[in-house]
């Protein structure tokens, strides 16, 4: 047996060797609408441009957490962290994973202050809305927890953006998931928040012919290794967007 | 003292031979985007080979200890099982040496900062000391470690149902039920670590699927009983099995979900793994009553020496447990470095089925050795 594995060891060694690009990540894409944020990052920018560094803390629940990936750093945080990283050589990127599996916007409202604060982040991404969806939180107590927690954290310097539901059956499923949705995208206007519109941006997969297998797990509610990569992907190249990291990198930047 | 229940002797081939094939199927589907894995149980249903290995270990737990419970006592019999458990721990934990040193083995090889990274990412880099404490008290379980925690933790605690399961092992199915219930409706799970993380295989909830297997080893007999509804419980287990191979070859393919009604989407999302959603177990229980009917104990196909190497593997389905979870992470390397192509799926799936069969060839020849004491 041992022989086997040892056999079985220098087969890989062989492969390994011959390299090649990896394929993963077929598919994932999305329109460059859906990936406006909608709000210029101010504080993040300039913590990019004068400080060369980025502190962000991701709060948010089980995608956050990274429930149902075979790997924690598939989740998008840490892909985030990744390919923030790649994008703005030189610039001291950290991510600061704060997901509770199961909370909702009441739960995680509770504890801004003390997950935000001591991280000092520039940026706050929330992922939000899927549990209140599930428990059916009155959309309105849901849109006033959301301003409150936005409050707090804006209080303690850090701009925000709002992740709102996944498209995946269990989702679909509900009666009000897209009223969810729809406040969210409402809430982080009034409040100056940006918004990453994941719900839409699944839903372009899903209307594009990509099955439900290739990034929700088989519980029907959560991303699996493919959806969260992508999520990551594309929440990293909305940020860079909106921070405009071209420019940043590379030349002296001027002060604005 | 009363009549002590009579339990079978001799060995069940059906159990050997479905737990090779639980064993087979969990290499195979833990080898992410495997296209091998549509021979499995997983894309046709809800339920997948967990539940299959779960049932039978409860099972077989009683086959091996209730008889020596009622020969030897029960302090020798717990004492027996505390032995097993120990043997699953050392060999959860050399597993776990073994699979983080693969790990580590392949980010060295390969020489790229995002593979090293993704090692770190195991959970060992940030803070190794407290992550092999963690490991030790199997709390910290990285990626495809979680079955054989599940399987400790059962086990660690038959010896207080056993004597109950033995006389009445209906009553260990209600009770089953009830903690498996207020489970899922209090959201019970044990700590895990890091911090805020859970179970993935929730032992108070998994062990409804462990203890009814337990109790039908029991039953044994009595389960002819059922055979009386025979026709309207099969007819019930295909229908089920139909709607829900219906449902999981929904997420394969966008036009079937469009035909789910929403009210039923509703009912049945989501299924959850972690606390065993009753759709899952409802599941295997209709594929067990279905297999039990179709596949006596004697049955002379169950002997076909096609299937031999099966049945050699779900004979020592610790050490091919432990391989197989090993080779899926080998194979999953060279898949991915093979850009996903369906000939190195088909190889690897291939190439480990082989090599844990050689195993437990191999585990076969050992044992049957000269003897030797092993009570070491």
């Amino acid at each position: 047996m041992n022989r086997l594995v040892a056999l079985m060891g220098a087969v890989m060694a062989l492969t390994l060797g011959s390299g090649g690009a990896s394929a993963e990540l077929k598919g994932c894409r999305a329109s460059r609408a859906l990936l406006d944020l909608g709000n210029p990052l101010e504080i993040a920018r300039t913590a990019v441009a004068d400080e060369r560094q980025l502190r962000v803390v991701a709060m948010g629940s089980s995608s956050t957490q990274g429930f149902g990936t075979t790997n924690p750093q598939f989740a998008y945080p840490f892909q985030l962290k990744l390919r923030l990283e790649a994008a703005m050589p030189g610039v001291a990127i950290h991510v600061f994973n704060k997901g509770i599996g199961g909370q909702d916007a009441d739960e995680m409202t509770a504890r801004m202050k003390s997950d935000v604060q001591p991280e000092r982040a520039h940026l706050v991404v929330w992922q939000v809305g899927t549990n209140s969806a599930i428990r059916r939180v009155p959309t309105d107590q849901f849109a006033a927890r959301l301003r409150a927690g936005i409050d707090i954290g804006k209080s303690l310097g850090a701009n925000f953006v709002l992740m709102n539901l996944q498209y995946v059956p269990a989702v679909v499923a509900l009666p009000d998931e897209e009223e969810y949705a729809r406040v969210m995208g409402e809430v982080a206007r009034e409040k100056g928040a940006g918004l990453f519109n994941r719900f839409d941006i699944m839903r372009a997969w899903y209307k594009d012919g990509m099955p439900y297998s290739q990034f929700v797990t088989s519980d029907g509610l959560h991303l699996n290794d493919f959806g969260q990569k992508c999520i990551g992907k594309l929440l990293s190249e909305a940020i860079i967007d909106t921070i405009a990291p071209k420019q940043l990198t590379g030349a002296p930047h001027t002060p604005h | 003292m009363a009549v002590l229940p009579v339990i079978a002797s001799g060995r069940d081939i059906r159990l050997d031979l479905f737990r090779g094939l639980a064993l087979w199927f969990i290499f195979i589907d833990h080898i992410p985007n495997n296209i091998v894995s549509w021979l499995t149980v997983r894309n046709y249903g809800f339920s997948d080979a967990t539940e299959i290995f779960v049932f039978i270990s409860g099972y077989t737990a009683v086959i091996a200890y209730a008889r020596m419970m009622q020969r030897e006592g029960w302090v020798r019999a717990a004492a027996r099982i505390y032995r097993r458990v120990w043997q699953l721990y050392v060999a959860h934990i050399l597993l776990f040496v073994a699979f983080s040193a693969q790990v580590a083995w392949v980010s060295i090889a390969r020489d790229t900062p995002a593979l090293i990274e993704e090692m770190e990412l195991l959970g060992l880099g940030q803070n190794p000391y407290q992550a092999i404490l963690e490991a030790a008290l199997l709390k910290f379980r990285p990626v495809n470690l979680d079955v054989l925690p599940l399987y400790i933790v059962l086990l660690a605690f038959f010896p207080f149902v056993l004597p109950a399961v033995v006389r009445w092992p209906l009553a260990v199915i209600a009770v089953s039920l009830a903690v498996y219930a207020a489970t899922c409706h209090y959201d019970w799970n044990l700590p895990a670590y890091p911090e805020n993380k859970v179970w993935y295989f929730n032992p108070m909830a998994w062990q409804v699927v462990f203890y009814v297997g337990a109790a039908c080893a029991m039953l044994g007999r009595q389960l002819a009983w059922l055979d009386r509804f025979r026709w309207p419980l099969s007819t019930l287990a295909v229908l089920y099995l139909l709607f829900s191979a219906f449902i999981a070859l929904s997420w394969h393919y966008n036009p079937l979900e469009q035909l789910i009604p929403a009210w039923v989407a509703r009912q049945i999302y989501p299924i959850d793994k972690t606390n065993i959603d009753i759709l899952r177990f409802l599941h295997f229980l209709a594929i067990a009553w279905l297999v039990r009917l179709a596949v006596p104990p004697h049955a002379p196909f169950l002997r076909w020496r096609i299937f031999e190497p099966l049945r050699r593997c779900g004979e020592h389905s610790l050490q091919i447990f432990c391989l197989g979870i090993f080779l899926a992470l080998s194979a999953q390397v060279v898949v991915a470095q093979n850009e996903d192509s369906i000939v190195s799926q088909l190889g690897m799936s291939i190439a480990g089925l082989l090599i844990m069969s050689a195993a437990a060839y191999g585990a076969a020849w050992y044992k049957r050795g000269p003897a030797i004491e092993d009570a070491a």
